[in-house]
């Protein structure tokens, strides 16, 4: 069993709204490993980025707040951590990479200066020695001559560049967990296949825990270990990519779902399957169970009561009904 | 590859500032003849009491002077002198323009530097703070008081500090007092009433500026990336965001120099008898001093010409996206 490098214990991030309380991230609990690539995988608004925001206290303050919940790394809870030990933590420990490296660049610095910035931030190089050190992280992730690359600003390079330079500045501390937001949902598939190729290497070469975040099932098999299926703030499934995509018994019906939204090459189909029904608001959640409105399986009793943690198998946890003692008697 | 755009495009950009200066300078150079008075008059008015006779006095001074001439031949001769650096003589004090003119600029100069900087310094660093504790009360009292800074005229806001704090409490004097050295504390501190009354209005107008600029760009996602590093938040904001902020700040400060500043200057300077470009020109104007009042014009419209060139140049620096073509 692999050690545990960042847990999350009922985490609870809301967003205090005029119109009303939106519970963005609601009871997460979550594990992450040392060297593994825990996938976070859920449609658009789930709650996704914000779990990864409140990791490193980013939430924007107000509206939204951290209400409840730990998030323990290296023995220290980063939920009441105090702002001096955040800003060391930030970039050397943890480092993140959002979706579009267009707007999460500073346009009007060099991709150069930008590294050398962090990396001046968390050491005590010179700015020559620093600058010869994002030069070879640019070389790194791929960049073709990277010493003149260093000296562009971010809209001299095409979206492709720009997410691998915002890849090289994410690693400039060599950080031991790496949150990537969406890292390939704003590069063209050619591109996303050369930035997944990088994560993996990253994962082989460096030994990082990664946290990914995505709305593609798809990209969960080839890069993820365990794979956390997030629906309407909670997790409602986490288990081994494997497990998870090959054990179709104990699925959760969301991610059965989510699955079979999958298009696929060599099945001919009429049509992209699609979940019925929108994501619910989180202003105003539906009772019980919270994917019970769309769930083809909904019970009388997923309206009434919210579904323990059930597992099914070692390692394989469901939020669910189908599979909970409650359920099952009925 | 820079260098041979900009250079191009600084060339033609002076060009084109060379042409307006020129149709501006003709606009005034009829304008103020087409009046109804006549530098003659004025003359007139002088030599009649010790009894000498109109009509050869007007001719003579006329003719002294190349008035009786018609207005194209006036025109042509005035530029032909002002190619050769000859800005004419003025009537009404007996001495070259451009003798007049070196003596007395360092007065506007001295209240426009001084403004700008009370203003810009306090304005900016008022804007910043109001940005980043939006909607908190130190930014409802900045936004008050902003708004009354904005509507103010500034002529007004001059005669009422002096009524108060000159005529009242007797702190300041009444008038600007030339014969102080200009680098001394005694001019620092006359020149206080006069500052504050041109600049609040630019402060205001600052503040105002700033702040939206600011906000502008904290919302945006850089922002969280430089957070996401590991920088504290005075470099997120005084690096990261103010560094954005600035593009737009700079246009409108530029932009306000040339119009608010410069009118602005011309009435505090009368209101506080400040002998400088703009209260020369005032009283060129009652005088129909025309040589006067076309070179001060000149000079104005052409230093509002380089400024704006300079805005923009200093654009592509500021801001690595911009080309101009």
């Amino acid at each position: 069993m692999k050690e545990t490098i960042l847990s999350v214990r009922n985490l609870k991030t809301y967003f205090f709204t005029r119109r009303g309380t939106v519970r963005a991230v609601d009871d997460v609990d979550f594990e992450l490993k040392k060297g593994e690539c825990l996938c976070l995988v859920g449609e658009s608004g789930c709650g996704k980025t914000v779990t990864a925001l409140s990791i490193l206290g980013l939430v924007d303050r107000p509206p939204g707040r951290i209400v409840g919940g730990e998030i323990n790394y290296d023995g220290i809870n980063l939920v009441s951590c105090l702002p001096a030990r955040m800003r060391q933590i930030r970039g050397r420990e943890i480092a993140m990479i959002f979706q579009d490296a267009q707007s999460a660049l500073n346009p009007v610095f060099t991709i150069g200066d930008q590294i050398v910035e962090q990396i001046k931030l968390h050491s005590e190089k010179s700015h020559r020695q620093a600058r010869e050190m994002a030069i070879d992280l640019l070389k790194e992730v791929g960049i073709p001559s990277p010493d003149e690359a260093a000296s562009y600003y971010p809209h001299q390079l095409s979206g492709g560049m720009r997410q691998r330079a915002m890849i090289a500045m994410s690693l400039s501390c060599d950080p031991r967990i790496l949150i990537a937001d969406e890292p390939t949902t704003a590069v063209d598939v050619t591109i996303k296949a050369q930035i997944l190729d990088i994560f993996q290497r990253l994962k082989e070469s460096r030994q990082i825990s990664l946290l990914f975040i995505t709305h593609e099932m798809g990209l969960v098999s080839e890069i993820g270990d365990r794979v956390a299926v997030m629906y309407a703030g909670k997790i409602v499934e986490i288990a081994s990519v494997t497990e998870l995509l090959t054990n179709p018994i104990f699925q959760h019906p969301y991610t059965s779902s989510l699955i079979k939204c999958l298009p696929g090459i060599t099945q001919e189909r009429e049509r992209l399957e699609s979940i019925p029904g929108t994501v619910p608001s989180l202003i105003d959640p539906p009772s019980g169970c919270l994917f019970h409105p769309r769930c083809a399986k909904a019970m009388a009793i997923c309206r009434e009561k919210e579904p323990p943690p059930v597992n099914v198998t070692k390692g394989h946890t469901v939020f669910c009904h189908l599979y909970s003692a409650q359920g099952m008697k009925k | 590859m820079k260098k041979t755009w900009l250079r191009d495009y600084i060339i033609r950009r002076l060009l084109y500032a060379i042409i307006i200066a020129w149709g501006i300078l003709t606009v005034t150079f009829v304008l103020v003849r087409i009046g109804p008075t006549s530098p003659a008059d004025k003359y007139l008015a002088n030599l009649a009491a010790r009894g000498q006779d109109a009509a050869q006095v007007i001719a003579a001074v006329e003719a002294r002077y190349g008035l009786d001439q018609p207005i194209y031949a006036q025109y042509l001769n005035y530029i032909g002198n002002l190619v050769q650096g000859d800005w004419g003589w003025s009537f009404s004090t007996s001495m070259p323009v451009i003798e007049l003119i070196q003596t007395h600029w360092i007065y506007s100069f001295q209240l426009i530097l001084l403004s700008s900087i009370f203003a810009g310094i306090i304005g900016i660093l008022i804007g910043i703070y109001s940005a980043v504790r939006q909607y908190s009360r130190t930014d409802y009292i900045a936004t008050f008081f902003s708004f009354i800074g904005i509507s103010i005229p500034n002529f007004w806001l001059g005669v009422m500090l002096i009524l108060l704090f000159a005529v009242q409490f007797g702190l300041f004097k009444t008038y600007y007092d030339t014969s102080l050295p200009l680098f001394s504390l005694a001019n620092l501190k006359q020149l206080i009433l006069p500052v504050i009354t041109l600049g609040t209005g630019m402060l205001a107008g600052y503040t105002r500026y700033t702040r939206s600029a600011m906000l502008d760009n904290l919302r945006k996602e850089f922002v969280r990336t430089a957070r996401a590093k590991g920088l504290p938040e005075r470099t997120v904001i005084g690096k990261h965001v103010f560094r954005n902020a600035i593009l737009p700040l700079i246009t409108i400060i530029m932009f306000d120099l040339g119009s608010i500043v410069f009118g602005g200057a011309y009435l505090t300077e009368i209101v506080f008898g400040i002998p400088g470009l703009g209260r020369i020109s005032f009283n060129a104007i009652f005088a129909d001093d025309y040589a006067v009042v076309v070179a001060i014009t000149l000079i104005a419209a052409f230093l509002i010409l380089m400024i704006n060139l300079i805005t923009d140049i200093t654009y592509t620096y500021l801001d690595p996206r911009i080309r101009y073509d």
